[in-house]
């Protein structure tokens, strides 16, 4: 008989060279998949590197895509850390979108670095009440949170339809000729997009910028404050918690909105620094709420892992959207973030765990039972 | 409590055992080992026979459950045979015991709450012919059962929507329709009331009637006398002695219970004279009238006055069940209580509020160590600071600087001897010894005014035992009130100054660990003292 | 309203919900056990494209060849189930991370667009669809004659797996049983029932359904592939599973009214009639999250029939 047993120690080389490892694993595996179709594998990679990197242009599009699932991840990888299953990232960025925009162009006339500063407060606030809803009644009704969350992102969504396509809202352009045509967004003015920052060709978006520091403030929260320590006790062992006398309902409701606040962000960083109109279709499409939970799982949960995954992510849609053509293979940036995650979980998996075989002990019922480590996978 | 003298020994029984038909169901000569040289079972030998009320007495640790468990096949013995029926049978799981119609219902029901009582009897059961589950067949043959055995019960009810002796009898007729001829009762009277006593009783008295047999594991007394025929005493994993129930009492059960010789290594805490001042000692923990709702609806903490004070060390012996985990709990401020009152240091405590207690100078080492006492994925360093990271140093306004939570921590291993790398060791990767000594080492150093250890020495070994019953000896010549709760007798005797006994909930007795006597004690423990 | 529109309502109710039917009743199954599959999209657009393939390169009667593609279409959504069921049930992933990444791999941007142009299909167009079928000659009859009796194949299929799927839950014993490990894994394994097997099993069913429910998309509402076709169709059915409180019953109602809902806005639209439909369509999740808040304060809970389970990883305690 097979038992899989928990492994008690987890040497600091393994947990960098195991998502390495597996990454380089996901790379053969979607390379057998690309020879069998008749790709060339390596000339794919090639291509799609270039297409990330290299090429004109290609590092401000890899970033475009990279800045959304930054905050998208933070956003889950802090609320996922405490076993809060906040799937509602989704939603909120597309509430912390509205926000944003209807602080924009209601404040359209205010000196820039304020605008800028304001729009992001009011996609912080917008992401943080939608993460609200979730978190209160998960804290005092025990609500299942994943269902509440899910929820809510259809309803922000129809919400969102709704005040562009169907509604005479503030929100919608009324009186531009394409608008007369199709509904679509107010813009913005100018001066509410949100300066880049330009390194040579390379224009790194405002919105990553803000996101670094967030991902930065978000670690040192975890590691060195009281509130993080906090998180990272409940995240642990909940019973530990309450007999150390924290207060967990409040810690829940906080870690959900400072996840929405997150998501919020990254709404209204779509404003800011592209497009500069609410565009629900858009955002609708582009998933980045649901890929930020990818992009947390396979930065394990932490901060600054987030940012480089996102950079990674962000790269391969963007090579993915380039490229498109009847030469490319299509489908294939979902295909490897699938192949990679399947990887990079399965490996984690190896991980933690020894195959033993044979029968497991049986144990008495008044000794010490040593098992107790919750994973954050489960 | 119940009155001995209103039930009777069931007449039934004494016509059904005749002397050649072989006992229903018997071990002979069991001995069950575990890992870390535990022994539960030291050949044990006992036997039920067909058509009898069958009590196996004994305290905690005595070896009840672990027969059991090797009777209904979820352990196999290292050595010795169980026999049905006079035929020697190896089980290796459940349903082979079942197959034999050996069946227990435990302390705690596997149910599911949402399914109806239909539902559950039949839920995996083996010989449930064909693909469709005709509900009605199922509940008019409940319905007769039921009745048959005096268990009203509505088989269209939903588990959720019923009492907690109305569920056990859902189990016990789960056992019966599936065609248990041997049924084990694991201390089936701790959930129920009065009234549902008797119920119980009459039914099980109608099963023997009919021919079954029925194990029943206690530590009762009262109950052992009023519907066992026989009973075997176990103690400290050994069969002591079968007697016929017409034929003994209450002392002598209780005596063969706990021994009646006194340990000769055990030696009664003497109060240390030359620390404490004569004077009147400060109480630290004083529990009013105390009640307490257990888990499952059942009042836990029946009416509770203790009183612990500076110096002294309070032990509450008892049989595991009888309210001892409520009691850590509730003056831990873990859980609430609905009536009386709690003062530490003379200042009335806010009911469940853990934060509280701990502010108070509560120190709390939890039985369940690794599960409640310390966060397993973190650091020794963590774990040390898991309740004083609210104030002094490490804290600094919100943050948290790691670096001296090291640097005390290193300090505190020294000093209370935790064998680990460094303070950045993950706790999970401890010892039990250790892990407990980080518990102390935290609890301790806070400088509490009162430590309420639950069975603080479980699962450790000799070396390990000793330390902690020596550190919280030495806290205790401090000043500090320890409220110590263990299931070692042993242990509560050598290390309390006074001796509470809880049954059922209550406070039955309290005396002087220097004029202890064993089978007073274990008296109380078994309910036989009001 | 003319009775009409009611109808033409009624009937393109049916049509935009019987894949929602297929993968709800599927999603409800898996939940049931205590999986949650976030990947239902992802297995939906496979088995659309899968259909499709199927559709065009198998030679034979078109009865046969539907035939073929449907039993396809239900495989590729069960081996994409049984990745997520390995991950979650046995490598005890976090089942919200597996399915995700199921939907990602196979989705619109993933293995069912990689599929469709590695078997170049698209921009052909469908050889073989289901038709509307004429039960007992009844298709004339006014009013209930187009609803009932002038569905095709699918349609039927789907009743009548709604109320297999009933009667399985409610009249067996391993409906009993499916409900127990969702409710409480731990009696249901004391009790000697299999977790393990009842999630796999259960699990991959649900992707098998949830394939033929793409599978509908190309095989009867229209004769093409593109890439993402089902257009979240999938993430639908998610809802309307916690919707309709994981009763069969409830989610053939919610499906055909979201499928009214959705032609609601354009028929009315066609006929003049200005709605805020979006604010109609989030009605029903706003009562969900509702009733869900409600219902955690009570033993209400248990009425409601949430799988206790549900999301959580079973571990055996050894003994």
């Amino acid at each position: 008989m097979i038992t899989i047993e928990r492994s008690l120690v987890t040497p600091r080389w393994q947990r960098i060279a195991l998502p390495a490892v597996s990454l380089v694993i996901a790379a053969i595996i979607a390379g057998i998949v690309l020879a069998a179709s008749g790709h060339d594998p390596i000339a794919t990679y090639q291509q799609i590197y270039a297409a990330s990197f290299t090429s004109t242009g290609a590092l401000t599009a890899t970033f475009i895509y990279a800045t959304p699932l930054l905050f998208t991840g933070l956003c889950v990888a802090l609320a996922f850390r405490m076993r809060v299953w906040n799937i509602g990232g989704e939603g909120q960025l597309y509430m912390g979108a509205i926000g944003a925009s209807g602080v924009g162009l209601a404040l359209g006339g205010w000196p820039q670095p304020l605008l800028i500063l304001m729009m992001m407060l009011g996609g912080a606030l917008a992401g943080t009440v939608w993460a609200m809803i979730p978190g209160l009644l998960r804290a005092y009704l025990r609500t299942n949170e994943i269902l509440t969350s899910l929820m809510l992102n259809y309803v922000a969504s129809l919400f969102m339809y709704y005040l562009i396509y169907d509604s005479t809202s503030f929100w919608r352009d009324q009186t531009s000729p394409s608008a007369l045509v199709f509904p679509q967004g107010k813009n913005l003015l100018p001066a509410a997009a949100w300066p880049g920052i330009d390194i040579g060709s390379f224009t790194l978006p405002l919105g990553f910028v803000a996101g670094v520091v967030l991902a930065v403030l978000l670690l040192a929260l975890i590691r060195l404050t009281r509130f993080g320590f906090e998180m990272r006790v409940m995240g642990d062992s909940t019973a530990a918690a309450n007999y150390a006398g924290m207060r967990t309902k409040r810690k829940i409701v906080a870690v959900m909105a400072l996840s929405g606040g997150l998501a919020g962000v990254g709404g209204a960083s779509q404003i800011g620094d592209f497009g500069h109109v609410l565009n629900p279709r858009g955002l609708q499409q582009a998933q980045y709420g649901y890929t930020g939970i990818v992009v947390a799982a396979l930065a394990l949960y932490n901060p600054l892992a987030v940012v480089v995954v996102a950079i990674l992510i962000g790269a391969l849609t963007n090579a993915g959207f380039a490229l498109q053509g009847p030469t490319f293979p299509a489908g294939l940036v979902g295909t490897m973030e699938g192949i990679i995650l399947f990887s990079v979980l399965g490996g984690e998996f190896l991980g933690r765990y020894r195959v033993r075989f044979g029968r497991a002990p049986e144990r008495a019922p008044a000794v010490e039972d040593e098992s107790g480590s919750i994973s954050l996978d489960s | 409590m119940l009155d001995i003298r209103a039930v009777g020994v069931s007449p039934a029984s004494a016509e059904s055992a005749t002397a050649e038909s072989p006992p229903a169901v018997a071990a002979v000569g069991v001995t069950k080992r575990f890992a870390g040289g535990v022994v539960a079972n030291d050949r044990v030998s006992f036997e039920a026979k067909r058509g009898e009320v069958h009590a196996l007495l004994g305290e905690n640790g005595a070896g009840k459950t672990t027969l059991c468990n090797i009777l209904t096949g979820l352990y196999r013995p290292d050595e010795g045979e169980v026999l049905v029926n006079g035929k020697p049978v190896r089980l290796h799981s459940p349903h082979e015991a079942q197959a034999v119609g050996i069946f227990m219902v435990h302390q705690h029901l596997s149910l599911v709450d949402s399914l109806t009582v239909a539902e559950n009897v039949v839920l995996g059961w083996s010989r449930h012919r064909g693909l469709g589950f005709s509900g009605r067949q199922v509940e008019a043959e409940i319905g007769e059962i039921a009745s048959r055995y005096h268990m009203p019960v509505d088989p269209k009810a939903r588990i959720w929507q019923l009492s907690l002796g109305e569920r056990q009898r859902v189990d016990i007729l789960k056992a019966l329709y599936r065609g248990a001829r041997i049924l084990i009762l694991d201390e089936p009277t701790t959930v129920l009331t009065p009234p549902e006593i008797e119920q119980l009783f009459s039914s099980i008295r109608d099963m023997v009637a009919g021919g079954s047999t029925v194990v029943f594991i206690s530590h009762k007394l009262p109950e052992v006398l009023a519907i066992a025929d026989r009973t075997t005493i176990l103690r400290k994993g050994r069969s002591i002695r079968t007697v016929d129930i017409a034929e003994t009492d209450a002392r002598q059960l209780a005596r063969l219970m706990v021994g009646h010789e006194m340990s000769f290594d055990v030696v009664p805490r003497a109060s240390d004279a030359a620390s404490e001042p004569a004077a009147a000692p400060r109480p630290v923990l004083e529990l009013d009238g105390v009640c307490v709702q257990g888990d499952f609806g059942i009042e836990a903490l029946k009416e509770v006055s203790l009183t612990v004070s500076a110096g002294e060390i309070l032990g509450i012996a008892g049989v595991a069940g009888n309210g001892q985990r409520e009691l850590a709990e509730v003056v831990a401020g873990l859980r609430p209580f609905i009536r009386g009152t709690i003062r530490i240091g003379g200042e009335e405590a806010v009911p469940g509020d853990a934060r509280d207690a701990i502010n108070r100078g509560v120190a709390y080492i939890p039985e369940d160590r690794m599960g409640t006492g310390v966060s397993p994925n973190l650091s020794v360093a963590e774990n040390l600071i898991l309740k004083s990271y609210r104030r002094g140093s490490p804290h600094a306004g919100p943050l948290l600087l790691m670096r001296q939570a090291e640097a005390q921590a290193t300090a505190l291993m020294a000093r209370f001897d935790i064998r680990a790398p460094g303070p950045r060791t993950l706790v999970r990767q401890l010892s039990g010894g250790n892990v407990q000594k980080v518990v102390l080492a935290r609890e301790l150093s806070s400088d509490p005014r009162l430590v309420v250890a639950a069975s603080p020495t479980r699962g450790l070994d000799v070396g390990a035992t000793e330390y902690v019953r020596g550190v919280l000896l030495d806290a205790a010549r401090k000043g500090v009130g320890i409220l110590l709760i263990s299931e070692d007798l042993d242990e509560i005797v050598e290390l309390s100054d006074r001796i509470a006994v809880l049954y059922e909930g209550r406070v039955v007795g309290v005396v002087d660990s220097a004029h202890a006597n064993y089978e007073q004690i274990g008296l109380m423990m078994a309910g036989a003292v009001s | 309203m003319s009775s009409n529109l009611a109808v033409s309502i009624a009937v393109s109710a049916i049509a935009y919900g019987t894949p929602l039917v297929l993968a709800g009743l599927g999603e409800l199954l898996a939940e049931r056990s205590g999986v949650l599959n976030l990947g239902v999209e992802g297995m939906m657009l496979m088995g659309a494209v899968t259909a499709f393939f199927a559709s065009q390169m198998l030679p034979g009667p078109g009865w046969a060849v539907l035939i073929a593609a449907l039993i396809a279409a239900a495989a590729a959504g069960a081996a994409l189930a049984l990745i997520h069921a390995f991950l979650s049930i046995t490598v005890r992933v976090n089942q919200i991370v597996s399915g995700l990444a199921l939907t990602i791999f196979a989705g619109a941007i993933g293995l069912s667009s990689y599929a469709g142009q590695a078997w170049g299909i698209g921009g052909q167009h469908g050889i073989h669809q289901l038709s509307k079928l004429d039960v007992f000659g009844l298709s004339d009859v006014p009013v209930i004659g187009p609803i009932l009796f002038n569905q095709d194949a699918m349609v039927y299929l789907s009743w009548g797996l709604v109320a297999l799927v009933s009667y399985y839950l409610y009249r067996t014993r391993f409906g009993l049983y499916l409900r127990a490990v969702g409710e409480s894994p731990r009696s249901a394994d004391a009790m000697g029932i299999n977790v393990s097997a009842y999630r796999y099993v259960h699990t991959v069913v649900g992707g098998a359904l949830a394939g033929l429910g793409g599978a509908y998309f190309t095989l009867a509402i229209a004769p093409i592939w593109t890439d993402g076709l089902t257009a979240g169709a999938g993430w639908i059915a998610i809802a309307l599973v916690i919707f309709a409180f994981w009763r069969p019953d409830l989610l053939v109602v919610g499906a055909y009214l979201f499928g009214a809902l959705s032609s609601l806005g354009f028929t009315l639209q066609a006929n003049g009639v200005q709605l805020p439909s979006e604010l109609f369509s989030s009605l029903p999740y706003i009562m969900t999250v509702v009733v869900l808040a409600v219902a955690s304060t009570t033993l209400a809970q248990r009425r409601i029939g949430t799988p206790a389970a549900l999301g959580v990883p079973y571990v055996r305690e050894e003994s």
